[in-house]
């Protein structure tokens, strides 16, 4: 059984720091056992200046089991996995303890973005070009971060317009950059695979 | 403040005098309960509400009795969760933190009361019922507060049924505390305090009916508390760098004497407390600090003035040590070692899970049941079930074989479920969830580190946690 009174709590209390913390935390439906967090890209990082969307899903007995979650935003590093989002991190795993909460395990990922793990990798590819060829490495994660992660300087209404002028009717279209949090090049993706 | 919309509708069938009177009321409460802004301190770790019924950790951190127990792990020693530091006792509550947190926020606390007791109810397990005899020569006052009806759910369920909804109801409940304050003696402060919160709430009306003690009431507030609210269980003296045992008394560190060999037993209740000295716990001191900072400058001078004098007498102190190694755990894996009971603990000491022989009550009826320790069963406590069941003297023990966490078919499937101290309405142990005990224990054994199938490993291994 989810403890919701204390997912109120922090969603109340992740609210109340967002400012400073830059850390979202929203329901994704009713029933607060999907929710979607955002997380700024650390500053001096490739990943900066990126917003970086992950999918929390809370299991049954959470807070005593850690939240689910992976990277909708697709990121290059060595922890996650490039092609499903999954985060290799230890306190979303055996390391959990119910004293933390969706804000810190949030904030873990943020910290694992700046500093991370090539030996103890979850994405072997990455992991491994990490390793040997650090400066492709920054280069491509800067480049997906620039690709994937930067709300376009186009506002909403600009990106369906562009997209519908590509052919796609309007409702699909809005209803594929929602699902895709706003990023026109993944819309345009979801639209073209069907 | 769920309670608030029933108590509404309630009061419809009473008269409309009460009615209106309820109302005020309530919403008398619902302020309360806004200034009632707790101490960040005192908020559990766990559930991010105010503590109730505090269990104090070895480390000094402190979580409400249900999210302690909840948070242990089933078949391996657990870890605080805020700074992981491991133990294997699950400690009794601290009435002390329990009281002080009873008179600082009686609103909230008693909120706390009806939700706790209602989940209780749903899950068919319940938190002891705070008894003064438990508590001995610590609170002196404990008595009153046990016949107060704010105390325990299920006396106030029995003696005055209708409070909870009507008018009428409260108001004779109101009476009830005042008969029977009456009648004990002696410390007073509590009780006050929490009649003259009851009256604040209840309007003009009943106020009358208590102006015996009226004159008395306004001269308290509702949240005073005093230096008799923190004594020392050995000094008697307010505490000074407070440390819990494992049974739950509180005392200055100084005032507990580690023996050199054999264990650190409580000078009140002479339990044992088997994890060395326990550290200072900070959220107390810091309360005492606030509350009284003249007052404890002074013992923190007189402290250092005498151990100084007589010589780093602190630093001899035997180190924090843990009672069983690790591999104990491990051990019952490859059957090399003592048994190890999983799922079920200790009802006196506490410990879980019960390493050794376990004994189980024949006669207790209790679904969550009741064993204890090698240790215990020779020389029983006169201690109530640490989930209030009604086991007696004269009950009959047998001797339980731990559960094979292999499945080998050794045990059966319902003898599991039976033995298991499960909270949760889950079943613990059924379909994969030896397997993965099998897979934990692998990666602990050789320590592999995470490995790319590690989410699927995740998904199994968040399904064998019990709680």
């Amino acid at each position: 059984m989810i403890d919701f009174s204390r997912v109120q709590k922090e969603l109340q209390e992740c609210s109340r720091d967002m400012e400073s913390s830059g850390i979202k935390v929203t329901p994704v439906s009713d029933n607060l056992v999907n929710l979607s967090g955002t997380i700024p890209g650390p500053i001096g990082t490739p990943y900066e200046g990126g917003i970086f969307k992950i999918d929390i899903t809370l299991p049954d007995g959470y807070p005593f089991e850690p939240p689910k979650m992976h990277f909708v935003t697709k990121v290059w590093h060595p922890n996650v996995s490039s092609q499903s989002g999954a985060i290799c991190l230890d306190i979303l795993k055996d390391q959990w303890s119910p004293a933390l909460t969706l804000k810190t395990a949030l904030l873990s990922v943020q910290a694992l973005l700046s500093a991370p793990e090539p030996d103890d990798p979850q994405d072997a590819v990455v992991a491994q070009q990490y390793l040997r060829e650090y400066q492709t490495f920054v280069g491509t994660a800067r480049y997906w971060t620039e690709t994937f992660a930067k709300t376009s300087s186009l506002g909403v209404e600009e990106k369906v317009q562009k997209l519908v002028e590509m052919g796609f009717p309007e409702a699909l279209v809005r209803s594929s950059l929602e699902a895709v949090g706003g990023d026109e090049n993944l819309a345009l993706e979801k639209l073209c695979s069907g | 403040m769920e309670n608030t919309k029933d108590d509404d509708n309630t009061n419809n069938n009473s008269t409309p005098n009460l009615t209106k009177l309820e109302g005020e009321e309530e919403k008398g409460n619902a302020q309360h309960e806004a200034e009632e802004d707790f101490h960040e301190e005192f908020q559990c770790c766990v559930c991010l509400e105010l503590l109730y019924k505090p269990v104090v950790l070895a480390c000094g951190h402190v979580s409400c009795f249900w999210c302690v127990f909840k948070a242990m792990n089933f078949w391996h020693e657990s870890c605080c969760p805020v700074c992981r530091h491991s133990y294997n006792h699950f400690p009794s509550i601290c009435q002390l933190l329990h009281f002080l947190l009873m008179k600082l926020y009686p609103v909230i606390y008693k909120r706390r009361e009806r939700q706790v007791g209602e989940e209780e109810k749903k899950v068919g397990n319940f938190s002891p019922q705070l008894d003064h005899q438990l508590y001995g020569s610590n609170l002196s006052d404990g008595l009153d507060i046990l016949k107060n009806p704010l105390c325990s759910p299920s006396c106030q369920q029995t003696m005055y049924p209708e409070s909870h909804h009507s008018g009428e109801g409260k108001s004779s409940s109101c009476m009830n505390v005042l008969e029977t304050t009456v009648d004990c003696g002696d410390d007073t402060t509590f009780r006050y305090a929490t009649i003259s919160e009851t009256l604040e709430n209840t309007g003009n009306a009943p106020v009358q009916e208590f102006s015996l003690l009226g004159n008395e009431l306004e001269h308290k507030t509702p949240n005073q508390v005093s230096v008799d609210d923190l004594p020392c269980a050995e000094c008697k003296r307010m505490l000074f760098q407070p440390v819990v045992l494992n049974c739950g008394h509180v005392l200055c560190e100084s005032c507990v004497v580690v023996p050199e060999d054999g264990d650190l037993r409580c000078p009140v209740c002479q339990s044992v407390h088997s994890h060395g000295l326990p550290r200072v716990c900070l959220i107390l001191e810091h309360f005492l600090e606030e509350q009284f900072p003249q007052l404890y400058a002074e013992k923190r001078e007189a402290f250092l003035k005498q151990t100084n004098c007589s010589t780093k007498q602190t630093h001899q102190r035997p180190g924090r040590s843990l009672s069983l190694p690790k591999s104990v755990y491990t051990s019952c894996l490859l059957r090399n070692g003592p048994k190890v009971h999983v799922g079920v603990g200790c009802d006196f000491c506490g410990m879980y899970p019960i390493i050794g022989e376990r004994y189980n009550c024949k006669d207790c009826v209790e679904k969550i049941g009741f064993d204890l320790c090698e240790a215990c069963y020779k020389n029983p406590a006169k201690i109530p079930g640490r989930f209030n069941q009604q086991h007696k003297p004269e009950h009959r023990f047998e001797i339980a074989q731990p559960q094979s966490i292999w499945m080998d078919g050794e045990y059966s499937d319902s003898d599991t479920e039976e033995n298991f101290v499960g909270v949760s309405s889950a079943p613990i142990l059924s379909g994969d969830a030896p397997q993965d005990l099998g897979d934990d224990t692998n990666g602990d054994l050789d320590d592999i580190s995470h490995a790319h199938n590690q989410e699927d490993d995740f998904d199994d291994l968040s399904s064998d946690l019990p709680f």
